[in-house]
């Protein structure tokens, strides 16, 4: 179900897309070598909640915010933030849902099959690092390497495609944001965990798509003629299949990115998992809680948010042609 | 077809448990916390006379109330050199939970020792007219923007500043939107004409209309806030399939027999059309939930999305893993809904089911 | 239970270690039901304190000092509090507790059958008290506190969790009886109606637009905001000094924080002047100890805290820190160089921007401080646990209590002594002052303590925390104080001819 192409001139709007989205990245590429007056995380106790000021020997060209920090160097810092989570966020979740997805779709539940000793190699890894009590161990232990003896020819079957399914659908249930609050709650995650926890986000809408389409792209006829012509199952998937069947994410991963990045700010907003140290737009937005008035808080991140998003959306439409 | 029903239904509340289950054995691996709300802080004044071993006491008393003192799971890993696994039987926190949650316990809060759903009732009721609302007003102003902008050429002022301003606001996250609403609608410098939080303190008899006025007033801002925000969502993809329908050969005949542009619109494409908008409403509720929760956190609404951000930001887990299950069984229960009502609507689906 | 006594008790000292308070209770005090408030029911209350399963965790530490009362066979009210130590604040503390009816929880005296002593070592598992404790959670008082009769001046009339808390003032009292009522028995509203409102900004809206009449522990940038604004003519502006006192704490269990040195010379990189200026707005709230300075035991020989990074850096060194040519601190026998972890209650931006100030002049000087904003809750027990290295929090105090045990004490690490200092010296004295009861004595002992705080500096203490009170210009008779809310609801009047009181 592709969503219509809605801009017959997108061209233009494209080119200023990525524009726009160069600029952010240089900015927070740079970051540590602009010439900003101020860092980003820096209190100037004399300014809390200044107005922006245009003169004096260190103006605070886009004023400060309620902690005193610059919102100029906030701004910047901010972008960097975008490109040490959001990008990365996405690039995993890319590289995750098109790989498991494309298994998923191509192998289905029945085509995949492990040799029988990589059961018994998996039970042994088990035992190593679980080492669980020897009785308990045992009980279960045993039952498992009789039954993997019996299908020691015929291999073991792996349920791909009723895994990716059904870890999408329990991902998939609970809206993203309560997830993250659900797991994300208490003392700060680091930017390590926030990063796993979008990945884990994000991965499972993009493992369904890739999915359905490499179920269709396994029944073209190159693939089958690929195939028939005996080229191993592993490298007509990786080199034929899977470029195809990852066609969508094209237009989907810009998108995944505007998303992560609104539910990173959205998260930084309210406040969960983030300390003042690292500073991002989001977070700024949220601080005109603190001065109702502030109306530089919400100019500069803002205008920042919106162009960013409505430049990955439009890159996204692009992409779909 | 029952068959698939029920499997279906099986797979809710396998999903469900799973998903609490989760959510529970995670807050566990973090040290709990919990209890220390209901302690004085002993660095208090109002503490200043006891001893620690009173302290110490007390702490030891209000763990074993909340069932604390007992291992997480059945078994536990004791960490470091020697790896130890340990058995603990029926007696472990995980165990009593479900088989609280199997009889119809939910537990009690560890902030304030009330039943989760004595908690969980009010904030519900406070948030179901909001998002109803929400959801009832954004699909009627979707389908009337939708016709407007199906029914003649792209290329009108009107038309193309309705869907700048609609793509601006698909991409305007909510907090952003409502923030902005806020700045300029309930701050005294600006426009100073709406409140900008429910303080729940109406003098008015809850049945008199002055109470529904009141109430009104108050949810202003946050419903603005959500039906802006569902409103691109809705109204984009409806105005393509209205214009793809109306391209098509019917459509085109019956112009040409002379049906007026509005009878078309209305009362042969739209039929056609509010299948595709089925399914984006209820992909929709999930965003209507995380909406919910940034509306009511911003504007200071007693409902259900306030009271999980406060239950997820103070570990109130009881409350926490109620909230998640419910969002997650009415979720699927729609989803379930929403794949019956597809396949009454559509009648080549029966086939492939039955 | 002050209100019901007719004067604050008579003392006696006992052998070395206990005190006996004695209570006469007023003869007019009746429950709502007509039946008199007399001594019985205060040990009645005082034994659900001990009954378990009941939440009374939180008032078990806060009263636990009360060993034992006694009653007066020939007198029903007269009450005798045999209290653990011999404070002199026991006489206020001791009797800061609301009373429960016996006459209507326990009609059958259940309790009577156990004495307080014996409810406190455990002995409470018999049959009839956990069969009185599952009548009492039936009843669910803790939910619906207007099925009992109460003895106050007010009626809980409307209840929603974390929303709204209304009052109604009862047609009659028994204390409108009396001809000259004192400050704590007087209640002049109608009604009373406490809002909670998660935001500030939105609570100084309500203000502003007259839906509020008293907003109390108002931050500083919105109280300087609502004097700026057009309403202030009708708003009246109370700013009262308190006994809180903004402090930075560090853990001296650390090897990197054991000796005095290295805390002295990172409280130098505190600028209180210019926090205390950022944060409230308002000069001269700077102390030199954990007293304000206008109490009378405050020690003003003490030189007030100042920035000053040369002076910290010549510390360091003293402590035996070497800046190594990569411009961190580093120590023999210690292969990390000096960095700290500093924790802060999260929703409070004054913490914050302390928490950004020592950032940014320690990084200055070459030491990383890394800061962990944590949810309220979780940092009581983070800091309780020691697991930190620093903290800026708001340390509560208050005129009566001059004891500074629970805070600095070594018996009280892993309670209330967070920095986990621990020094006979000081241990010494905190006894001394525990239970000194001469204010000359006194005054010279917490001179003592604070010098020797300073030198120490486990706390480096910034300034007071101001209390910040704004009402309707209407309302007469408010009185800040430092216990919640924040000013006493019941004295307040109405100026003639406006409404009555939210």
């Amino acid at each position: 179900m592709k969503a219509p192409r809605l801009h017959p001139s997108s061209g233009g709007a494209a080119y200023w897309a990525l524009g726009w989205l160069a600029l952010v990245a240089a900015v927070g590429l740079l970051a540590p070598w602009l010439p900003l007056p101020y860092s980003a995380t820096a209190p100037d106790l004399a300014n809390i909640a200044a107005p922006p000021t245009w003169h004096g020997p260190a103006p605070h060209y886009a004023g400060t915010d309620p902690l005193g920090r610059d919102v100029l160097a906030g701004l910047v810092a901010g972008s960097r933030q975008l490109l040490l989570l959001s990008l990365p966020a996405t690039a995993l979740a890319t590289a995750l849902g098109a790989l498991s997805g494309g298994a998923a779709g191509y192998w289905g539940n029945h085509g995949l099959r492990l040799p029988g000793w990589a059961g018994l190699l998996g039970l042994a890894a088990a035992w190593w690092g679980l080492r669980p009590p020897l009785l308990v161990g045992l009980g279960v232990a045993l039952p498992l390497a009789v039954l993997l003896v019996r299908y020691w020819r015929r291999g073991w079957a792996v349920p791909l495609d009723g895994l990716v399914l059904g870890a999408s659908t329990l991902l998939g249930t609970v809206p993203r944001l309560l997830l993250v609050l659900a797991f994300a709650a208490g003392p700060p995650l680091g930017t390590g965990w926030l990063l796993v926890l979008l990945v884990l986000l994000a991965w499972p809408d993009m493992a369904r798509l890739v999915r359905t389409q490499m179920r269709q792209v396994r029944t073209l006829p190159y693939v089958e003629a690929a195939r028939a012509a005996g080229l191993p199952t592993g490298r007509v998937w990786w080199h034929h299949a899977l470029p195809a069947a990852s066609q969508p994410l094209r237009a989907f991963a810009p998108l995944t990115l505007a998303a992560l990045i609104g539910l990173e700010s959205t998260l930084a907003f309210l406040g969960i998992g983030y300390s003042e140290a690292t500073v991002s737009w989001g977070q700024l937005l949220g601080e005109l809680r603190q001065a109702p008035g502030a109306w530089w808080l919400v100019a500069g991140p803002g205008t920042l948010l919106l162009a960013t998003l409505v430049a990955l959306q439009s890159l996204a439409r692009r992409s779909e042609v | 077809m029952l068959g698939w029903l029920l499997t279906r239904l099986v797979g809710v509340v396998l999903a469900a448990w799973l998903l609490a289950s989760a959510v529970f054995l995670l807050g566990q691996l973090r040290p709990s916390f919990a209890e220390q709300q209901a302690l004085a802080r002993t660095d208090e004044p109002a503490a200043a006379f006891s001893s620690p071993g009173q302290v110490a006491a007390s702490q030891q008393a209000l763990r074993q109330r909340l069932v604390l003192d007992q291992p997480a799971f059945y078994v536990t890993r004791a960490a470091g050199p020697p790896v130890r696994w340990q058995w603990h039987g029926l007696h472990n926190q995980y165990h009593h939970w479900l088989r609280g949650v199997l009889r119809g316990q939910w537990g009690r809060s560890l902030r304030d020792d009330q039943p989760v759903l004595e908690k969980l009732a009010p904030a519900l009721a406070y948030t179901l007219p909001l998002m109803s609302l929400a959801l009832a007003l954004s699909t009627a102003l979707a389908l009337g923007l939708g016709a407007y902008l199906a029914s003649g050429p792209l290329a009108t002022p009107g038309r193309v500043a309705l869907r700048l301003v609609l793509t601006g606001l698909q991409a305007l996250p909510l907090f952003v939107l409502a923030l902005l609403l806020l700045l300029l609608l309930a701050n005294p410098e600006m426009l100073d004409i709406l409140p900008a939080a429910d303080l729940g303190n109406y003098d008015a008899d809850p049945s008199s209309g002055r109470w529904l006025a009141a109430y009104f007033i108050r949810l202003a801002l946050p419903l603005l806030s959500l039906v802006l925000a569902a409103l691109p969502e809705l109204t984009l993809p409806l105005a393509a399939a209205l214009r793809h329908e109306l391209a098509s050969p019917y459509a085109v005949a019956a112009r040409a027999k002379g049906v007026p542009a509005r009878r078309l619109v209305w009362h042969h494409a739209l039929p056609n059309a509010v299948l595709p908008l089925l399914v984006t409403l209820t992909g929709l509720l999930p965003a209507l939930v995380a909406g919910a929760v940034v509306v009511e956190v911003l504007f200071a609404l007693p409902g259900m999305g306030r009271l999980l951000a406060e239950a997820a930001a103070t570990q109130d887990y009881p409350v926490l893993i109620a909230g998640v299950l419910l969002t997650a069984g009415v979720r699927l229960l729609a989803l379930v809904a929403a794949d019956l009502l597809h396949y009454w609507l559509d009648p080549r689906l029966r086939a492939t089911l039955a | 239970m002050p209100a019901l006594a007719e004067q604050l008790p008579r003392l006696r000292l006992v052998s070395d270690s206990l005190l006996e308070l004695d209570y006469q209770l007023r003869p007019q005090a009746k429950w709502d039901n007509g039946q008199p408030v007399l001594a019985a029911d205060i040990v009645f209350t005082l034994k659900l304190l001990y009954c378990p399963g009941l939440p009374n965790e939180r008032a078990r530490t806060e009263m636990g000092f009360i060993k034992d009362c006694r009653t007066d066979p020939a007198d029903p009210r007269h009450l005798t509090l045999i209290c653990q130590g011999q404070a002199p604040e026991y006489q206020w503390a001791a009797s800061d507790f609301p009373v429960l009816p016996e006459s209507a929880l326990d009609s059958a005296h259940t309790l009577r059958a156990v004495s307080l002593p014996e409810l406190r070592r455990g002995a409470a598992a018999s049959p009839a008290v956990a069969a009185f404790v599952a009548r009492y959670r039936q009843a669910n008082v803790g939910r619906y506190p207007a099925h009992l009769p109460g003895c106050g001046p007010y009626r809980l009339a409307d209840w929603q969790t974390n929303r709204v808390l209304r009052f109604e003032r009862k047609s009659e009292w028994w204390a409108d009886k009396l001809s000259a009522p004192p400050f704590v028995l007087q209640a002049h509203p109608r009604q009373l109606q406490f809002l909670i409102i998660p935001d500030a900004t939105a609570a100084a809206l309500a203000l502003r637009r007259h839906e509020l009449d008293v907003l109390p522990q108002v931050p500083a940038p919105l109280f300087k905001q609502l004097q700026q604004s057009e309403t202030r003519q009708e708003l009246a502006f109370y700013t009262t000094t308190s006994y809180n006192v903004v402090t930075v704490g560090f853990n001296t269990e650390r090897p990197t924080l054991r000796d005095k040195y290295t805390r002295r010379a990172l409280g130098q990189l505190l600028d209180p002047a210019a926090l205390a200026q950022a944060t409230q707005q308002v000069p001269g709230l700077r102390t030199a100890s954990i007293l304000p300075p206008t109490s009378p035991y405050y020690n003003d020989s003490l030189p007030l805290p100042a920035y000053n990074p040369g002076q910290a850096a010549a510390l360091l060194r003293r402590a035996g820190w070497q800046r190594q040519a990569d411009g961190h601190w580093y120590r023999a026998a210690q292969p990390t160089p000096l960095a700290l972890d500093l924790r802060y209650r999260s929703d409070d931006a004054m913490l914050s921007t302390v928490g950004l100030q020592l950032q940014q002049a320690a990084a200055q000087l070459g030491i990383a401080v890394t800061l962990w904003p944590t949810e309220g809750t979780l940092l009581a027990q983070t800091l309780q646990a020691g697991n930190f290295d620093a903290y800026v929090k708001m340390t509560k105090g208050s005129p009566f209590v001059l004891n500074f045990s629970p805070l600095l004490h070594s018996q009280a690490i892993g309670a209330g002594n967070l920095t986990r200092f621990s020094n006979p010296a000081s241990d010494r004295l905190l006894d001394a002052i525990g239970v000194e009861g001469r204010p000359a004595r006194k005054r010279q002992l917490l001179r003592q303590f604070q010098r020797l705080l300073r030198d120490e500096a486990p706390l480096v203490p910034l300034f007071m925390l101001p209390n910040r009170l704004v009402a309707d210009r209407r309302l007469r008779h408010i009185t800040p104080s430092g216990l919640k809310p924040g000013y006493v609801a019941a004295a307040m009047t109405w100026a003639a001819n406006t409404a009555a009181g939210r």
